[in-house]
């Protein structure tokens, strides 16, 4: 018995969970979890405040990097086998579909929350001074999940996968003086072919998801050097100036608050950081505000898991992700799309291939990019924020829109067409 | 509140026991999944030919499916591996003295495939032979048989 | 909140649990066990011993596939139609009947899919037949199944589908090759043939378009050549044997080359006695070829007969579009012809040729072979339609030599010619004659002069 414990005791080193200090340890003794502050404060874990598109976003990347391992079990990245493959996961390899479907949908789900992730970000000014690199690093982390989404979509190596792509690297192409030269080293080649799929292929399962972890890792640091969760919007007014505190500011604003010791309480050191101090403002009752990570923010964030992983199951069980006819260069489908959220970008391109294609998406990373450097405005707080809100909207709802219309308005030909008129196909 | 009065309450038990239960499914699935439904590889069990294709006498060896057919005028058909049980070189039968001879390191089986020389550490295997319903001889590479089995046809 | 969020957690662990099992019991029970399962009950009715009757009920479900490496693709088809090859379940219930008359198409070194079409991959009925979204390749009807064996017998009769060598000799009489190539020879007018049967086109399509071409592919220049429902059959069985199946070594051996026979037939019908003679019996224009298969390397034959002008140039003999199992065939009847069979062949020859009709006689078979009568017409008539070209129609060729040299006329043939327009505001028409020097030799191009110009008909002499 004392053996057990001896060896339970060897692996677990902390406090038992019923304590303060175990409590504590639980999070800074442990690598997986110690990226979690020991105490977070209750506001600003709110649901109505984040929706947990972060945390959402993640499990996501989780889920199709499990998932994914899984499928490259059964896939050759080389034409024509790679086609093969994706019918022998759709008729022989058990739950094969399933899995399939699980990754399709959420790389669709992770693609439209990392979105909704900026969106609120954004609309919460979270990405203010002192957080406006972690906006930055936020962007490239948009980008790089559109590239994974990308180079995953070739790999069906169908009618569908071949023309998106290749309409993809063409508007790459556009772009001034390096766009031949990009399109070559993407493609390995002139045209989509070997080459192509498998450099696409170690793009998707190897280089990208690993930038991505990288990346995310920064990200997440970043978030927890500038104090964790931003406050909630309505949190805002609530603060009274007089009453702020900042730590380690150079000049004091206010004096500290400082309480005796009490017998009852357990204290213990949390943590020892060296360095210069980072700027926080708390307000007094927010000392009161916080809890334990444990189990307060980890029973919040199982459950953004659970109900990620259920309804992407969900969603798997009653849609099959689509497979068309094997890739045929020689034939070209009427109309050819690119994948949906590159859409807005084609639509863009059939009016000006260097305008639309080129310049307009270039000034749209490098506006989002710029956007905690351009907005001077210290200030969180909506009423004060309505040029931004309004040019960050309406960036949003010009970018629906275009995806919408090429999505549902452009029939053969890119021809403008409503999407209730039945467009008849040609003969054979 | 705490564990014993949270698991006290059924829902939390239950709960777990169905979380515990999901990961359990989820795990089996998994290994499922990665255990092959297919195979690309030749079949273990094929058809060989009609027995008219098979003379008396020496037997047929047959290239693709490495295994010797044996036609005995009395007593019928027997499928010998000719797969060498040491490291798995092809062996040569000769007429001369019903042997099988292994040219890699000298192995040499007897006429029932047990080992008289050489490092081989087991017997040929013989394989199960029978009669498909159209009539033509079906070898299982699945089912071992002891070197006495015949098929009579 | 806390209890709420837990109970909410504890919910979906319940829903995970159940959508995990939903999804696994799916994946379990795919229609093709059901199916395995009803054949192994119904082997088991017949079966009197009851150790075996156990034994075939508690057969494990697994997915039944043919690696077919030769022909490129893998065919499941028989994990639900377990019948195919068992004499006994010929009354059975599809998809379990027995497929006679297979012969040596076993499924193991066939398939299923290069005959019936299909979608081998597939373990579910429907997506198996071919018969859903992104497969273009559905089961072929029983009318049209029999066109399937020319996807690899290319030459000679088929035995039991007549419709095939009516069709290919249909093609090489009635002029197609003037608009279509096929196999690198042919016009340019209409599409490339070489690989229709690939295209997934429908036969019921192909049949179609054979009587009525302009109704079926709308502005199309095809003239309607008036075929019998009959004729047009054989036609799109020809066109949907017309794939480019690669066929490993297995297929393309000795089995299908057809036999000295088939040789003979072929010296027949290309008239080679017209030139060559067989110890002695028969022409003196080109060499004796009596035992001429010792006397010279397979392979140096072979390409005497693709191409006789490499070998000898200045020779007249002509290049044979023969494919290479009827070259193998010629000279497996080579490697045996006597005198006697040359006395045989020249005897029934309705009229002995002049050496100077050697010349027009060749010219005669190239200008039927390569397609110039389905413009012209087999009676140097023309009358096809031509809409915008001056008369409206391909002109008659029987009248050239009123205005035109021999020479003129060589150099049309050599370098094309669009026709005059009627009108010249109006569209290009349709049909126009192409340029021949990349595809016929010199030589061939003399000959068909040759041919023209003795059927020209002398309109001075007719007006007196």
């Amino acid at each position: 018995m004392n053996l057990i414990r001896e060896i339970y005791q060897s692996i677990v080193r902390r406090d038992p969970l019923s304590t303060d200090k175990g409590k504590s340890e639980l999070v800074f003794l442990n690598v997986w979890l110690h990226i979690h502050p020991a105490k977070v404060k209750r506001e600003h874990m709110k649901f109505t405040h984040t929706f947990y598109l972060g945390f959402i976003t993640f499990f996501l990347f989780v889920i199709l990097v499990t998932t994914g391992i899984a499928l490259m079990c059964y896939y050759r990245p080389y034409p024509p086998a790679a086609y093969q493959d994706m019918k022998d996961l759709q008729f022989v390899v058990f739950m094969g579909p399933f899995l399939r479907a699980m990754h399709r949908w959420s790389a669709h789900a992770m693609v439209v929350c990392v979105f909704l992730h900026m969106c609120r970000v954004f609309y919460t000014g979270s990405y203010k001074k002192p957080r406006q690199f972690n906006w930055v690093v936020g962007v490239v982390l948009l980008l790089l999940t559109l590239g994974l989404s990308f180079t995953g979509y070739l790999l069906p190596w169908d009618q569908l996968a071949y023309w998106a792509i290749t309409v993809g690297t063409n508007i790459g192409s556009y772009a001034p003086l390096v766009g031949g030269q990009l399109r070559e080293l993407l493609l390995g080649g002139h045209t989509v072919g070997e080459a192509a799929l498998l450099r696409f292929y170690v793009l998707h399962v190897a280089v990208l998801p690993v930038a991505v972890l990288l990346l995310t890792a920064v990200h997440l640091w970043r978030v927890r050097k500038d104090g964790g969760l931003s406050r909630p919007l309505w949190k805002l007014q609530t603060v009274k100036k007089e009453q702020l505190v900042t730590i380690g500011a150079p000049q004091e604003t206010a004096p500290l608050l400082v309480q005796p010791a009490v017998a009852t309480k357990t204290y213990g050191l949390m943590e020892v950081v060296t360095g210069k101090p980072i700027f926080e403002t708390i307000a007094p009752e927010e000392e009161e505000d916080a809890v334990f990570s444990f189990p307060y923010a980890f029973v919040r964030e199982a459950l953004a898991l659970m109900a990620t992983v259920t309804a992407i199951m969900t969603i798997s069980i009653l849609f099959h992700a689509p497979l068309e006819e094997l890739a045929n260069p020689a034939k070209t489908p009427n109309p050819a799309k690119a994948p949906w959220y590159f859409l807005g970008l084609q639509e863009l391109v059939s009016h000006s291939a260097l305008l639309g294609g080129v310049v307009a998406p270039a000034l749209m990373v490098l506006a989002l990019l710029a956007i905690p450097y351009i907005d001077r405005n210290p200030s969180r707080q909506l009423t004060t924020r309505k040029w931004a809100l309004g040019l960050f909207t309406a960036f949003v709802v010009v970018n629906l829109v275009l995806i919408v219309v090429g999505t549902f308005f452009r029939g053969p030909g890119w021809a403008l067409v409503p999407p209730w008129v039945h467009v008849v196909g040609g003969a054979e | 509140m705490n564990r014993r009065n949270f698991l006290k309450w059924g829902w939390g038990s239950a709960g777990l026991v169905a979380l515990v239960s999901a990961m359990g499914v989820s795990m089996a699935a998994v290994l499922r999944f990665l255990m092959p439904s297919v195979f690309y590889e030749p079949p273990q069990a094929f058809k060989i030919g009609t027995p008219g294709d098979f003379p008396f006498g020496p037997p047929t060896f047959l290239v693709d499916e490495k295994v010797f057919v044996f036609h005995d005028r009395e007593k019928g058909f027997s499928v010998a591996s000719a797969v060498c049980t040491h490291l798995g070189c092809t062996v040569n039968h000769f007429s001369s003295d019903q042997k099988f001879h292994c040219p890699c390191h000298g192995s040499v089986f007897a006429a029932d495939g047990t080992v008289q020389h050489g490092p081989a550490p087991r017997a040929l295997d013989w394989f199960e032979v029978t009669e498909a319903r159209d009539g033509q001889l079906r070898v299982d590479k699945n089912k071992t048989v002891p070197p006495t089995y015949r098929l009579m046809v | 909140m806390e209890r709420r969020l837990q109970q909410i957690f504890f919910a979906l662990s319940f829903l995970s649990l159940a959508l995990i099992v939903v999804a696994a019991w799916q994946a379990n029970t795919p229609s093709w066990k059901t199916y395995q399962h009803r054949f192994y009950e119904l082997e088991a009715q017949g079966e009197p011993n009851a150790i075996t009757k156990a034994a075939m009920l508690a057969t494990p479900p697994e997915i039944h596939q043919q690696m077919l490496t030769g022909l490129q693709r893998v065919d499941r088809c028989t994990t639900c139609h377990l019948g195919v090859e068992d004499p006994t379940m010929k009354d059975a219930p599809e998809p379990f009947r027995y497929h006679a008359g297979l012969g040596p198409h076993v499924p193991a070194r066939f398939g299923c899919t290069i005959c019936h079409g299909g979608q081998g991959l597939a373990t579910d009925k429907a997506s198996a037949h071919g018969s859903v979204d992104f497969w273009p390749n559905p089961l072929l009807s029983k009318e049209y199944i029999r066109a399937s064996c020319g996807r690899c017998h290319k030459e000679g009769e088929v035995p039991g589908v007549p419709e095939l060598t009516e069709g290919r000799h249909l093609f090489e009489t009635q002029g197609c090759r003037g608009c279509h190539k096929l196999n690198g020879v042919g016009g340019s007018i209409g599409p490339d043939l070489t690989a229709e049967g690939a295209n997934h086109r429908s036969p019921d399509w192909l049949e179609r378009h054979f009587l009525a071409p302009n109704v079926v592919s709308t502005g199309s220049a095809m003239p309607n050549f008036h075929f019998s429902k009959d004729q047009a059959r054989a036609l799109t069985y020809y066109m949907l044997s017309l794939t480019s199946e690669d066929m490993g070594s297995y297929y393309s051996s000795v089995r299908l080359i057809p036999g000295p026979e088939y040789g003979r037939q072929l010296f027949v019908e290309k008239n080679c006695i017209t030139c060559h003679n067989i110890g002695g019996v028969g022409a003196k224009t080109g060499p004796d070829l009596q035992g001429i298969t010792r006397q010279h390397s397979p392979e140096w034959l072979d390409e005497q007969l693709v191409n006789p002008e490499l070998v000898y140039p200045g020779s007249s003999m002509p290049a044979y579009d023969l494919e290479s199992n009827e070259r193998k065939a010629l000279l497996a009847f080579l490697s045996s012809a006597t005198p006697s069979d040359a006395e045989a062949i020249v005897s029934q020859r309705p009229t002995k040729l002049a050496p100077e009709d050697i010349a027009i006689e060749a010219g005669k078979q190239d200008f039927s072979r390569f397609g110039c009568v389905g413009c012209h017409g087999t009676e140097l008539q023309g009358g096809v339609a031509n809409p915008n070209a001056q008369g409206g129609e391909v002109p008659s060729l029987l009248h050239l030599s009123d205005d035109y040299t021999k020479d003129e006329v060589i150099a049309i043939i050599q370098n094309g010619r669009t026709p005059p327009l009627d009108n010249a505001k109006g569209p290009m028409p349709p049909l126009y004659m192409p340029a021949w020097k990349k595809v016929l030799s010199q030589e061939d191009i003399n000959r068909v002069a040759d041919y023209l110009w003795s059927k020209q008909q002398k309109k001075k002499e007719e007006a007196w």
